[in-house]
């Protein structure tokens, strides 16, 4: 693995403004009382962003104490205590998950659909954003980018039953095809089109939504440039591969590297809503495996092994993403210094 | 969506299928290495007779003499309703104290909240203290359940269904950490301070023991079959088509009932119906030797299997049933877009009072049950009473005795003025009065009441008839009388389980199995290799537990 000994994640490029030439030595020198009374609105205002990080995402995280025990949340006087009077077992509930070949199966299924999202949904977003970019009418593209993210805001109880009511053995298409003499496609019930299936489901939901960071990034690029390019009788395609891709580049890697780190999510709903429609084998993905087999049958510690299995994975992947991304020259998500 | 009350077995369908508790089981890890424990519980199961010692006296509390008396578990039926209605509580129950909070499942829109809600307002008033309800979607009970227990964070009164205590682990654990002990409040005759809650039949008290002490207040089921299979007799009298009587006859009658270029299909889910009129029983049986046989392993199951599987190959279960778990059965089949579906009972009386306002031939009726092969069905059920009502632990002797007797109030019997304020509300407001005295709700009734006292308080349960469903009541007791003789006999009655980890842990696996064979992704020939894979990964645990259960209670 090749995690390059970086200081981690949480190392931030240091915001410190670059102070005037001449005042740095003396600044250096000031105390740290005469910091904080200097500093202290900033802190205030730190503060509370800290607390938050602090209580929902710090604390929380030492509960992972119990991926090693055979937690049981009511032993003891209270929920802390239930922590301590636990027993421990050490990597048990590493044991029985990587024992698991429904772990396994679960585990190849997410990758199997990250992958092919990877390729056949990621740059979808990109597209449209420089489709919607090179519309002349702002109505025109406010009005296209309102009704391609509105799916969004849906819920996927919601586009899983419009699918159903338009692909599905009942619905619109398989009616129409009935009508006309044809037997109707087997759609939403076969497991060996699932992937294809779920990733036209994630685009009509989110893709109007993944545009709009490219969109940010596509109004930052300097108009002069196309201008330039234009003057020197650059066509629409050279302009589009030697200004338009460069200047979204540093955003598209930034995106692709964080969907990496999150490569072992690829959503619960969807997968939970049809799962009896395709089978286990191919709608099983890591967190309906948790939820099957941690949460609904309250194994809370081999939930939390599985938890954090996904967490060292996607770091892991997150490292060595930005590793490459340094490499071919890029800012990546965060750099040394 | 309409609630489904006082019955909450009907959704219990639907939880079941979205927490796959439904039927069963696969691989788990199973040696582990040296250097490391296991987790999870083996599994642990109370005594039946240390049970008994601590009931309350039962004595009966009936106002009215039943029009149709039920028995046993078959509640009493009454054919018209009461001009003259009695005081069932005279001393007022609160003394004042800080509100209670409580929290119970509940299938439908949720009321406004207390300060917001006249009922509620009402009630109160009368209770002498206020009751602070929070109502959460049954559907999704055990996700707030779960999170509130583990956090220890319980409010002063709290509803938990019985499918809900089956899946969670170290359930008694949490009852001894977080609930009080009601045994020196309610054993023997100390229950005569609370009537109403020493009415309760002794058969739903049982099951309210854990660890040896009374732990909770039960809610009697209204009837104890798990499933009937409706149809919709409006649309097969009109078609012409009779009630089947065998198995081959319902195919046929499938058959001729589905027509995809209308959109209509014979069946919805069926499954579990279909086993028991194979004659399956739901989990285990006693074998003649003594030993226990899993339902996997008794041939019935494999021919309603191929049975059902059958149905779905040849296109006769509609598709949205096929294709997501969001499937609303309810509503297809009140559209009439399939003829049969399984449903709890409890889903009746709702339905048909809902669907004779928009069609008045609206006819709903359980298949009338048959046997494969001569051979009689088996129904699956149980006396479990439906929730169970559990008291904050730590409260003090005095708080808990108000509890009480609140739950007492919520308990007031059929014919008495509390039961009208309970069920339906102020009249006026809540309710109009037929002209034969029935209360029928109002638009203010039906938005405000969530069965906040109904659902706490553990009432005994009536079927009475309403004007929208005159039939309903004989319909519903003589349907369980007639079938109750065929019910599946509960072997572990009255013994509390708590299951082996490894055991709770195959039953979803198997169940995508057995479904991936049933949707015919697998051919039926698998069957035997499934119910390898689950004897070695857990069912031969589970065998050996509930054996030992068993032979310890001498059964």
């Amino acid at each position: 693995m090749t995690t390059q000994g970086t200081a981690g994640v949480v190392e931030t490029p240091a915001a410190a403004p670059a102070a005037p030439p001449g005042r740095t030595r003396r600044k250096a020198r000031r105390t740290l009382r005469a910091r904080l009374a200097r500093d202290w609105p900033l802190l205030a205002m730190t503060a509370p962003a800290a607390a938050l990080l602090l209580v929902f995402h710090y604390v929380p995280t030492l509960g992972n104490v119990i991926a090693f025990q055979d937690y049981n949340p009511f032993v003891g006087n209270d929920p802390i205590d239930a922590f301590l009077h636990s027993e421990w077992i050490g990597f048990g509930n590493f044991e029985a998950l990587f024992r698991d070949p429904l772990f396994w199966g679960a585990v190849r299924n997410t990758l199997a659909i990250t992958a092919f999202q990877l390729v056949f949904f990621f740059p979808l977003p990109i597209l449209l954003a420089i489709l919607l970019n090179s519309l002349v009418s702002g109505r025109l593209r406010g009005l296209v980018q309102s009704v391609v993210y509105l799916p969004h805001f849906f819920s996927w109880v919601l586009v899983v039953t419009f699918f159903v009511q338009m692909l599905g053995g009942a619905g619109l298409l398989a009616q129409q095809m009935r009508q006309a003499g044809l037997q109707p496609w087997n759609v939403m019930t076969n497991p060996d089109g699932f992937i294809v299936l779920v990733t036209a489901e994630a685009v009509w939901k989110d893709i109007g939504w993944g545009a709009i960071v490219f969109l940010a990034a596509l109004a930052a690029i300097d108009p002069n440039l196309y201008e330039a390019a234009a003057a020197d009788g650059a066509g629409r395609w050279r302009r589009l591969w030697h200004i338009t891709l460069p200047g979204l580049r540093p955003v598209i890697v930034l995106l692709l590297i964080m969907r990496l780190g999150d490569a072992l999510s690829v959503g619960f709903e969807q997968f939970i809503l049809q799962r009896d429609a395709v089978g286990r084998n191919a709608a099983e993905v890591l967190d309906t495996f948790v939820y099957y087999q941690a949460i609904a049958t309250q194994q809370w510690g081999l939930g939390a092994a599985a938890g954090l299995f996904k967490a060292v994975v996607g770091l892991a992947l997150i490292l060595t993403a930005n590793h490459v991304a340094h490499r071919l020259g890029e800012q990546g998500v965060y750099s040394k210094s | 969506m309409k609630p489904s009350l006082p019955g909450a077995s009907t959704d219990r369908r639907t939880l079941l299928r979205l927490i796959g508790l439904g039927a069963t089981a696969t691989l788990g890890g199973s040696a582990l290495a040296a250097c490391s424990k296991e987790a999870g519980s083996k599994g642990t199961a109370t005594k039946a007779d240390a049970i008994r010692s601590v009931l309350p006296a039962h004595k009966p509390a009936v106002l009215l003499k039943p029009d149709v008396p039920g028995e046993g578990p078959i509640p009493d039926g009454y054919l018209s309703y009461p001009r003259q209605l009695a005081d069932a509580v005279t001393e007022q129950p609160g003394r004042g104290g800080p509100a209670i909070r409580t929290m119970s499942p509940w299938w439908g829109p949720t009321p406004p909240t207390l300060g917001k809600n006249s009922y509620l307002a009402a009630i109160n008033a009368k209770l002498g203290v206020d009751v602070d309800p929070s109502l959460q979607d049954g559907n999704t009970y055990a996700d707030k359940l779960n999170a509130m227990l583990g956090a220890r964070d319980v409010p002063d009164i709290l509803s938990v269904p019985n499918w809900e205590v089956d899946k969670i682990a170290r359930f008694s654990d949490a009852v001894k950490a977080l609930f009080e002990d009601l045994t020196d409040h309610l054993k023997g005759d100390a229950a005569a301070a609370y009537p109403y809650l020493a009415a309760l039949p002794t058969g739903a008290w049982e099951y309210s023991v854990w660890g040896g002490r009374l732990a909770a207040v039960p809610f009697p089921t209204d009837g104890p079959f798990a499933w009937a299979l409706f149809h919709r007799k409006d649309l097969f009298d009109r078609a012409g088509l009779a009630a089947p009587t065998s198995p081959d006859e319902l195919y046929e009658l499938g058959k001729k009932a589905t027509d995809p270029a209308k959109g209509v299909w014979a069946f919805g889910s069926v499954f579990d119906m279909v086993q028991q009129l194979f004659g399956c029983q739901q989990t285990w049986r006693k074998r003649p030797d003594g030993g226990l046989e899993h339902k996997f392993e008794n041939p019935a199951f494999a021919a309603a299997l191929e049975f059902t599987a059958k149905l779905f190959a040849d296109g006769l279960v509609h598709p949205d049933t096929v294709a997501s778990k969001g499937a609303d059965e309810k509503q297809l089949f009140k559209a009439g877009k399939i003829l049969m579906y399984q449903d709890g009972l409890g889903a009746w009386q709702g339905m048909q009072s809902e669907q004779t306002q928009v069609l008045p031939s609206f006819d709903m009726q359980p298949l009338p049950l048959f046997g494969a092969g001569g051979s009689q069905p088996l129904i699956w059920g149980s006396e479990k009473p439906i929730f169970f009502t559990f008291i904050k632990k730590g409260l003090g002797k005095d708080r808990v005795e108000e509890l009480l007797r609140v739950l007492n109030w919520c308990a007031a019997p059929f014919g008495s003025r509390e039961f009208e304020l309970r069920e339906f509300g102020v009249e006026g407001k809540h309710f109009t009065r037929a002209a034969d005295g029935s209360p029928a709700a109002t638009e203010l009734g039906r938005k405000e009441m969530g069965a906040q006292y109904t659902h706490i308080g553990g009432r005994m349960p009536v079927k009475v008839r309403s004007a929208d469903t005159p039939n309903y009541v004989q319909d519903y007791i003589g349907y369980y009388q007639k079938n109750i003789g065929l019910m599946e006999k509960d072997l572990f009655a009255g013994i509390k389980l708590e299951l082996p980890a490894n055991w709770s842990k195959i039953l979803q696996p198997t169940d995508d199995k057995i479904l991936d064979i049933l949707r015919g992704r697998r051919p039926l020939t698998d069957l035997e290799a499934v119910r390898k894979e689950f004897l070695t990964t857990g069912g031969e645990e589970g065998r050996a537990f509930f054996e030992k259960a068993l032979s310890d209670n001498g059964r």
